[in-house]
């Protein structure tokens, strides 16, 4: 470990880190070479030992630490406790492929390269939790994983591995493909619900939480499509083994999304918690451009950036992010550098926000549209320096509860985090209005307003 | 002069009422399509779940959802049109309008925007003469600007009609695509190749189909600057 030189790196040796969420397996998609390498024996050993209940699998999950990987980062066989003893009401798994948080990019990889890893663990959760329907709500842009999805899927009925009595079990399950039509929204867990009835995708209050009251009213839990292709990894290898990968708060391997100025981007598997800095000029070659770094946005566009002089031993786990106020949010790091321009780039976080809300709540509607305008006249040099304070005092009324759903939140925090972390940028950009002539705002932003009015 | 003075660009409202595209005897299903939207009721608890699906097989049928469209598919599954019309417009890809046969959807969200997405935006705009939004005069294209589309490691990258995606991005890219669809091809899918792929397997995780060579990111289109 020490020999590497990151003896700090939570994610340890990563450099003999072996792939399991997609191994380099040629053409492993297909379910011939699935089951050739392992596939869905971990299924079949569950449900053909008597001895392997339901709950068993819940607890090893427990035991693996695993977290969320859709954003939030809740510990995944906690969530499943939360079902309610089976009744006489049909129970529902909503696998989360809606994959639409700026930046991200990594359950498309898992969809594409190892779907049936994620029908084994859909397979697995359906057990532990005595669940009969998983609706798989995949963004509606990617057409053409779903096709590939859907050919894979029908394999796997055919070969029994989905379906009625399942290997010669009393265990039936069936898995069905939603595609949904362009709407960020529908990633939340209670709007993809919403959508999946039939309906505008409208987040919904909760309590009551899907557990109770989820899809069809039926007791319903929500995982994110990498969650789950842990799952089978969970069984085979044991909670506690699976525990002992990566970092200790939110163990397992990782699909790390590099995207931005860097020389390699895409999709990497190593174990939790890796460096940011060993992200950046190791595993992804560096700098593409030759400029120095100036930001590290985490884990999509909800989450706070983090400015380069903060990056020094950080590493992709929330209790070292939390340290900077950010978090892993899905993973998947956007790397910027000096030439980026934070006003431009906030403004355009801000329209997406804009875009993409619901329209349900007052705060998240006007705010998301304000906060746009706003930046849109800071980026375009007829801000006022009091702006800067007027976006971050709009942001204090938009988060914090004041919402049905956490997109407000995820609107407001890298927005008011990139004020705060980049102020220099933003009154730069509002120097020009406040003094048409004269340039000198070192008196500081009282000043400057004083000078307007 | 209050600090609330910014004016959004004024839109032109589309109109709400338009005279109907489609007669009452296009509005029909195929026996097959029936099949197919019987089988899609059996997979949920409640029919009206289908509605995604049957406004796609509608958008692929009709090229677009006019109001009547919209009822029509919600009459197929006993749905009121607001109900219908509601599910319809919130969705971003459910075209209410007539697009151009090919729709260019260039991201330029996020990991895109600092790739060059606006660079390639822009070029693709002034090439085909036409504003984000807006479809050309032979109705061949619709260029419009999109949210992030999941591919942000091969930025900046577009879709083509809510289907094939091209990755990373140049202005020769732009023009032999052009070039391409004038002639009526569409590209193929492409896999996009895991960067640790490309010790381990050559670059070739998935051999029935075309892989990209490799990931590179495109230093913003510094030419046309
Ligand atoms: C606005 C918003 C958008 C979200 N989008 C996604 C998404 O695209 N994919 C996803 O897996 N989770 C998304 N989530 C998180 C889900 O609500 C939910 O927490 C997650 O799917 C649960 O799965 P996990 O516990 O396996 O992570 C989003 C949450 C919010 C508030
Ligand atoms: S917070 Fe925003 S996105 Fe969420 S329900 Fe309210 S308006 Fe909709
Ligand atoms: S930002 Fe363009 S694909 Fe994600």
């Amino acid at each position: 470990m020490e020999a590497n030189g990151t003896p700090q790196s939570p994610a340890g040796d990563w450099r003999s880190y072996e792939r399991m969420l997609l191994p380099p397996i040629q053409d492993l998609h297909k379910l011939d070479v699935y089951t050739k390498h392992g596939g869905y024996e971990r299924l079949r050993r569950v449900l053909e030992d008597d001895d392997v209940a339901p709950d068993d699998i819940t607890n090893e999950v427990k035991a693996s630490g695993l977290t969320g990987r859709g954003g939030a980062g809740f510990p995944t066989g906690v969530k499943w406790t939360f079902m309610p003893e089976p009744d006489d009401r049909p129970r529902f798994l909503g696998v989360n492929g809606d994959e639409s948080e700026p930046g991200t990019f990594k359950d498309r990889q898992v969809m594409e390269y190892n779907p049936h890893l994620m029908f084994e663990g859909i397979l697995l959760a359906g057990y532990a939790m005595h669940i009969d329907t998983a609706y798989v709500y995949t963004r509606g842009e990617y057409t053409d994983w779903i096709a590939l999805m859907a050919e894979q899927l029908e394999n796997a009925y055919e070969a029994g591995y989905v379906g009625e009595d399942i290997l010669g079990s009393d265990f039936s399950m069936d898995i069905v493909l939603h595609k949904g039509a362009g709407a960020y929204i529908c990633g939340e867990e209670t709007s993809l619900m919403e959508s999946l009835e039939g309906k505008r995708g409208y987040p919904r209050y909760k309590p009551p939480f899907p557990a109770q009251k989820g899809i069809f009213s039926c007791p319903t839990t929500i995982n994110n499509v990498e969650t789950l292709a842990h799952v089978p990894l969970i069984v085979q290898e044991g909670g506690d083994a699976y525990s002992t990968i990566g970092a200790e708060d939110m163990p397992g391997a990782a699909l790390y999304g590099m995207s931005g100025h860097v020389k390699q981007p895409g999709v990497y598997e190593y174990p939790t918690g890796m460096l940011l800095s060993d992200l950046i000029y190791d595993v992804c070659g560096g700098m593409a451009r030759g400029e120095d770094l100036k930001a590290v946005v985490p884990g999509g566009s909800s989450v706070p950036p983090i400015r380069a002089d903060q990056i020094d031993g950080l590493s992709m786990n929330d209790e070292s992010l939390g340290e900077v106020g950010s978090r892993t949010g899905t993973f998947c790091p956007l790397v910027l550098d000096e030439e980026t321009d934070m006003v431009s780039f906030t403004r355009r976080v801000a329209h997406f926000y804009q875009d993409e809300t619901c329209g349900q709540c007052t705060p998240c509607r006007e705010g998301t549209g304000w906060l746009e305008n706003i930046l849109a006249r800071i980026d375009e040099g007829e801000g006022r320096m009091r702006d800067i304070d007027l976006i971050l005092e709009l942001c204090d009324n938009m988060d914090g509860g004041r919402t049905i759903c956490a997109f407000a939140d995820g609107a407001v925090g890298p927005i008011r985090a990139a004020v705060k972390r980049f102020r220099d940028e933003f009154e730069a950009k509002c120097e020009a209005s406040v003094y048409p002539v004269s340039t000198d705002v070192s008196a500081g932003p009282d000043s400057a307003v004083a000078a307007t009015e | 002069m209050s600090s609330f003075d910014i004016q959004r660009p004024i839109v032109e409202l589309p109109d709400q009422n338009p005279d109907p595209e489609f007669s009452d005897e296009e509005l029909v299903w195929t026996d097959a399509e029936e099949e197919k939207i019987e089988a899609w009721k059996e997979q949920y608890p409640e029919d009206q779940a289908a509605i995604m699906k049957v406004l796609w097989l509608a958008q692929e049928k009709f090229g677009y959802l006019p109001p009547e469209v919209i009822k029509f598919c919600g009459e197929t599954l006993d749905m009121s049109f607001s109900q219908a019309y509601g599910v319809a417009t919130f969705y971003h890809q459910y075209y209410k309008e007539e697009k151009g046969t090919y729709v260019l959807d260039v991201c330029t969200c996020f990991s895109c925007q600092v790739c060059g997405g606006y660079d390639i935006l822009h070029y693709l705009e002034e090439k085909l003469g036409v504003h984000a939004g807006e479809t050309t005069d032979d109705g061949l294209f619709t260029v419009q600007e999109a949210e992030c589309l999941g591919s942000c490691g091969s930025a900046p990258m577009m879709e083509i009609t809510n289907g094939v995606y091209v990755h990373n991005l140049t202005p020769e890219k732009i023009d032999d695509l052009i070039e391409s669809l004038r002639a009526g091809e569409v590209p193929s899918f492409t896999s996009m190749t895991l960067p640790q792929d490309e010790e381990e397997l050559g670059g070739n995780r998935r051999t029935d189909v075309e892989s990209t060579e490799t990931y590179q990111t495109q230093p913003r289109a510094e030419h046309m600057e």
